[in-house]
């Protein structure tokens, strides 16, 4: 757990992880809130909060009496939302770091060919 | 929906010169079914806080709303709550078993099968006299009374001194446990705060007497950030911010700022300035301490 | 989700009746305290007082028939019974006081819950004593003249109801003395004991001294003669009750941990 952010926020991303990742497919159902609460050793309304965080993004759904459920085309959502952070979240420290050890763009770029082999 | 109000309590301890404001105009207001954390230094007056709302101390004055009523010798309220202190003091010829059998009679939700799983799981020794239980042990016995008494209003004053951080997550992790399956409010003061921010919603901060810090734990975790820098860079940033820390080591310096958002930080990292995440006993310890940069230096911009 | 979202279960609160009885309990919990040590010893006491009569018997003659001191009939050792019950409720009021405070009780619960107990403790140990009493007259002094229970401060021949009122008298007024001494500690803690026990020193010492004054020492002497152990019981009872009172008074301000 993360001292700077908040605690369901954590536990969203976690969720969407596990979504994006593979682990947790499509219409399947994920732990309820008070079996993430134990196992991460958190405050249940907080995990609800969480996972409330997801339905309302239309990632989860709840099936009355069961439980909470992958939404269809869950993943496929998540993954365009990663593409379009992807320039802010991964790129933007990359550049930066780059300047700072002094490799051009160009440089950078030819790097990242080589590692992607 | 609010199981507890305080509006202005104080209460002083002692006369003239040697007295001690053990609360100073407390006002706050706690929800139902929540674990709420009260948090302070030792002596900041958290037990005293807990003694007032459960009528076993008078106030001198201000007004607490239990249930929606006063709490003193009201029974219809304190039949409803459980207040397990640290230093409870029992009967000299009571043996562990005496307890566990007259904690039923005050407490109408108590669970039996659930007060001896604890005490299995806790390794209590059944017959042993109080007198003769070591700190842990006693400290057990208190902690097993709270759980399976299941009041609505539950306080845990400092439950777990004396147990080994063994029994002290066991603690945590009953109470996580039964607390979701059994809602009710929880109130609990430690300063353990980094064991315990994981299940707090709610953070009342104490210090002196007064109510410091009154927040969502969410919205507290994350809501201070220390950034770290060269002095120039560090100071140039924190002009005109809310600082609530500072500290410098030769020429790198570091400040606690409250209340830095997404723009706030984008522009902090393009100042070359580092970001550390602050835990919630950091930021406890910074807001009620009185090392240099303490509160007295909790001000817009401050000085170095 | 739903688990923290659910409505508090309405609760049924006990009835005053109830919230006495548990105070009641509490103080009995441990029964080796209220009942087994007390009887236990003061058999023991029984015992050794039967070996010295049997002794005195076999050594100087049947006990009272002018030979063997009569000094028997004055023996104090049922008395041990009453201060005994002074120290449990000294106990009850400042070891049970915490505790009962510590599960929520009222401190009005308390005091009437205490006194509860003192009461039915009182009748029980009365009723002990009493048929004490009967087989000691049964027996003619079990077997030896000797005299346990109908000692001359508590012997009446006034009937078995009024033998039983004696004892239950002064149990009554040893539990509220001991009560209050203990709501005075409670409340005033030792510094306030300390006052207490002087102030009351000086109280007995000015009373004794206004009586040898006034010459109303040997009046004194004649009214409790008359009054008897009947009367003087059935005047212990004032005290006790006011004990009683007072004791909660001082309770109802009264903190754990003072």
């Amino acid at each position: 757990m993360d001292d700077s952010r908040p605690i369901y926020l954590q536990i969203a991303e976690q969720l969407e992880d596990d979504i994006v990742e593979g682990r947790l497919p499509e219409e399947s159902q994920i732990p309820s809130t008070n079996e993430l609460a134990a196992f991460l050793r958190i405050n249940p309304a907080t995990a609800g909060k969480g996972v409330g965080l997801l339905v309302d993004q239309g990632i989860l759904y709840k099936k009355r009496g069961i439980g909470m459920f992958v939404a269809d085309g869950a993943r496929a959502r998540l993954v365009a939302q990663r593409r379009e952070r992807f320039r802010e979240q991964y790129l933007a420290p990359l550049l930066a770091e780059a300047q700072k050890l002094g490799i051009a763009p160009a440089q950078l770029a030819a790097m990242i060919q080589e590692t992607a082999r | 929906m609010s199981v507890i109000r305080v509006q202005n309590l104080s209460k002083r301890y002692g006369r003239s010169s040697g007295a001690v404001q053990a609360v100073a105009e407390a006002s706050f207001t706690l929800d139902e079914n929540r674990i709420h954390g009260l948090l302070g230094r030792n002596g900041a007056g958290k037990t005293t806080l807990m003694q007032l709302l459960t009528g076993q101390e008078f106030a001198d004055h201000g007004t607490i709303e239990i249930f929606g009523e006063n709490p003193v010798e009201n029974a219809r309220v304190l039949d409803r709550v459980c207040f397990i202190k640290e230093s409870q003091r029992y009967p000299d010829d009571f043996r562990v078993h005496h307890v566990l059998s007259t904690a039923p009679r005050f407490f109408a939700d108590w669970d039996a099968d659930f007060a001896d799983e604890l005490v299995e799981r806790f390794r209590v020794p059944v017959k042993r006299r109080m007198k003769k239980l070591s700190r842990g042990q006693l400290s057990a016995v208190g902690v097993i009374v709270g759980l399976a008494s299941r009041a609505p209003l539950t306080f845990f004053d400092e439950p777990y001194l004396g147990l080994d951080a063994v029994a002290r997550q066991l603690f945590y992790d009953v109470l996580l446990a039964d607390y979701s399956e059994h809602p009710r409010t929880v109130v609990l003061s430690t300063h353990l705060i980094d064991e315990v921010s994981n299940l707090l919603e709610h953070v009342l901060v104490i210090d002196e007497g007064r109510i410091v810090i009154d927040a969502d734990a969410d919205e507290l975790r994350g809501s201070a950030i220390d950034v770290v820098g060269t002095r120039t860079t560090v100071e140039a940033f924190t002009a005109g911010r809310e600082v609530l820390h500072r500290a410098h080591l030769g020429s790198l310096a570091t400040a606690t700022i409250a209340g830095l958002d997404e723009a706030g930080r984008a522009e902090a990292r393009a100042a070359g300035l580092e970001l550390e995440p602050v835990s919630l006993q950091q930021l406890v310890v910074r807001t009620t301490g009185d090392t240099p940069g303490g509160p007295a230096d909790r001000t817009n911009g401050g000085r170095a | 989700m739903s688990a923290v979202d659910a409505p508090t279960i309405p609760h049924a609160t006990a009835t005053p009746a109830a919230r006495a009885w548990r105070i009641v309990r509490l103080l009995t919990a441990n029964p080796a305290t209220t009942v087994g040590w007390p009887l236990g010893i003061l058999t023991l006491i029984f015992v050794m007082n039967w070996t010295v009569w049997w002794l005195l018997t076999r050594a100087v003659g049947p006990i009272g028939d002018g030979e063997t001191p009569d000094g028997v009939r004055f023996n104090g050792a049922v008395s041990f019974i009453f201060v005994y019950m002074l120290v449990v409720a000294v106990q009850a009021a400042n070891q049970s006081f915490p505790l009962a405070l510590g599960y929520g009780s009222t401190r009005r619960a308390f005091s009437a819950g205490s006194a509860l107990a003192f009461t039915l403790l009182a009748l029980g140990y009365a009723t002990l004593l009493t048929i004490g009493a009967w087989f000691e007259e049964l027996t003619s002094g079990w077997g030896l003249h000797g005299n346990f229970f109908r000692t001359i401060y508590f012997a009446t021949d006034a009937g078995w109801p009024a033998q039983w009122w004696i004892y239950f008298c002064w149990f009554v007024f040893f539990f509220f003395t001991g009560t209050i001494f203990a709501a005075v500690f409670v409340r005033w803690r030792a510094t306030g004991l300390s006052t207490a026990f002087a102030l009351l020193g000086l109280l007995v010492v000015g009373l004794l001294a206004a009586l040898i004054l006034s010459d109303g020492w040997a009046a004194l002497g004649e009214t409790l003669a008359a009054l008897g152990p009947l009367g003087v019981a059935s005047l212990a009872l004032v005290p006790g009750v006011l004990a009683a009172v007072v004791g909660h008074l001082l309770l109802r301000r009264a903190t754990p941990r003072s």
